[in-house]
């Protein structure tokens, strides 16, 4: 009797993966969400919550912060005018940009993949760049500066890069 | 462009952690504290992110009789075989007076944490996810030993696929790794919180079989001898194990269907 006459299983071959890494992750659209991806977007919210707080020190400080550029930078005497418009400027901007962010961070949650890539380029790019100082020119980086900011970028880049996360934000994914 | 990522924060989370252990000097009795998110970022960040990287480049994927851990570590021996449905598998463990162990979620992982810490009795503990077959425990069962999840005997069982055979040509429906919890220690490979097992697995294999027989007459048991090599060798938390290689292939067949105790997977929506 041969395994093709379909009364025996025939023995399953085995594969060796030439690079498991590199696997697709399978099309699931009903799979659940998983706890990295929750943990990425929670982590992106933080960010935002650090950024509004910095954005806040800033408006805060607009007058020292303008002094202290006038000081590094002569050529700058902006007026009372200019002062006002320059912090509308970078209130809007940066408001802008956090509510960018928080948007982001909803888009990963309901698992959309873009967010995730374009939040994981953002952060790859901070790091790097942070690590190239540190590195190469010497940057402190300390509780008292810039650990927190660093160790969040780490942290979502760890929870969204997860393959639990890459599977679900690509569960819709169809691929051969 | 995934695994990029997935490569660049293992590094980047190597650096974090290193920051992390450098400012616990600096601190004073905040150091303390920082020791402590650096043992945190080691043990659950920066070493399942190596682990993952490096078992996947090493470990072979194919049957070998272990289980793997959600990081890529060879787990527990596969130490059991079984003929039958899941259901009928189901019905002779709970009649041996053995527990289905909770999916684990959040609040069973509190909860398991805490029984533990406290000493009280957690019946249902959820146990660690173990991989074979590139997928979780299909179940496991459990029973508690000394009134609290620190110390018992559990069982993870696996469907084996459609027309898949043992090496050496058996067909075996389900496959299962039963080991004994004796304590809550640390991992020597990653240093997470875990429970240790006892390094003769075969007396845990040879309980479970017992329990199990002696429970239902209709329940019959061939062993394959020297299935597989005795070996010494560690699970994925770093204990020792030894076996003599033997594997039991518990059939249970013959016991009736009961469609409404058929096991839900865990992971699967209910």
């Amino acid at each position: 009797m041969t395994a093709t006459q379909g009364k025996v299983p025939e023995k399953r071959p085995a594969f060796e993966p030439a690079a498991g890494l590199l696997k697709p992750t399978g099309y699931d659209p009903r799979m659940p969400r998983p706890a990295a991806t929750v943990a990425g977007a929670a982590l992106v919210l933080l960010r935002t919550l650090g950024g509004v707080i910095v954005l806040a020190g800033i408006a805060a400080g607009w007058d020292g912060l303008l002094a202290a550029v006038d000081s590094a930078v002569e050529v700058l005497t902006p007026g009372p005018d200019d002062r006002r418009t320059g912090l509308v400027l970078v209130v809007a901007v940066g408001s802008a940009l956090l509510l960018f962010e928080a948007m982001l961070a909803v888009l990963i949650f309901k698992g959309y993949n873009w967010p995730r890539v374009l939040v994981m380029l953002v952060a790859t790019f901070d790091i790097s760049t942070t690590f190239f100082a540190w590195s190469a020119r010497g940057q402190d980086i300390s509780v008292q500066n810039a650990l927190f900011s660093v160790a969040l970028d780490i942290l979502v880049l760890l929870a969204l890069s997860s393959r639990s996360a890459a599977a679900y934000a690509r569960r819709n994914e169809q691929r051969s | 462009m995934d695994w990029l990522f997935f490569v660049f924060a293992g590094l980047a989370a190597i650096w974090l952690a290193y920051l992390s252990l450098t400012e616990t000097f600096d601190l004073g009795w905040w150091g303390l504290l920082f020791a402590l998110v650096f043992w945190g970022l080691l043990a659950y960040l920066v070493l399942p992110r190596l682990h993952s990287i490096l078992t996947t480049i090493y470990v072979p994927d194919y049957f070998i009789g272990r289980a793997r851990t959600s990081d890529g570590l060879l787990g527990d021996p596969v130490n059991l075989a079984l003929m039958g449905t899941g259901e009928q598998i189901t019905q002779a463990l709970e009649q041996a007076g053995w527990t289905k162990a909770d999916p684990i979620t959040a609040a069973s992982a509190w909860r398991i944490a805490t029984s533990t810490v406290r000493r009280q009795s957690y019946r249902e503990a959820p146990v660690s996810p173990l991989l074979l077959f590139g997928r979780q425990q299909d179940f496991a069962y459990q029973q508690e030993v000394d009134g609290n999840p620190a110390q018992r005997h559990h069982v993870r069982f696996w469907e084996c696929p459609e027309g898949w055979l043992l090496p050496g040509g058996h067909r075996v429906d389900w496959l299962a790794a039963g080991t004994f919890d004796t304590a809550v220690g640390l991992s020597l490979f990653t240093f997470q919180v875990t429970h240790r097992i006892d390094a003769n697995t075969d007396i845990e294999r040879d309980y479970i079989v017992e329990t199990v027989v002696d429970a239902d007459p209709r329940v019959v048991v061939d062993v394959i001898k020297g299935f597989s090599s005795g070996y010494h060798a560690r699970n994925g938390g770093g204990d020792t194990i030894h076996t003599d290689g033997d594997l039991p292939i518990i059939d249970v067949r013959a016991l009736p269907l009961r469609e409404e105790d058929a096991p839900v997977r865990e992971g699967t929506p209910r």
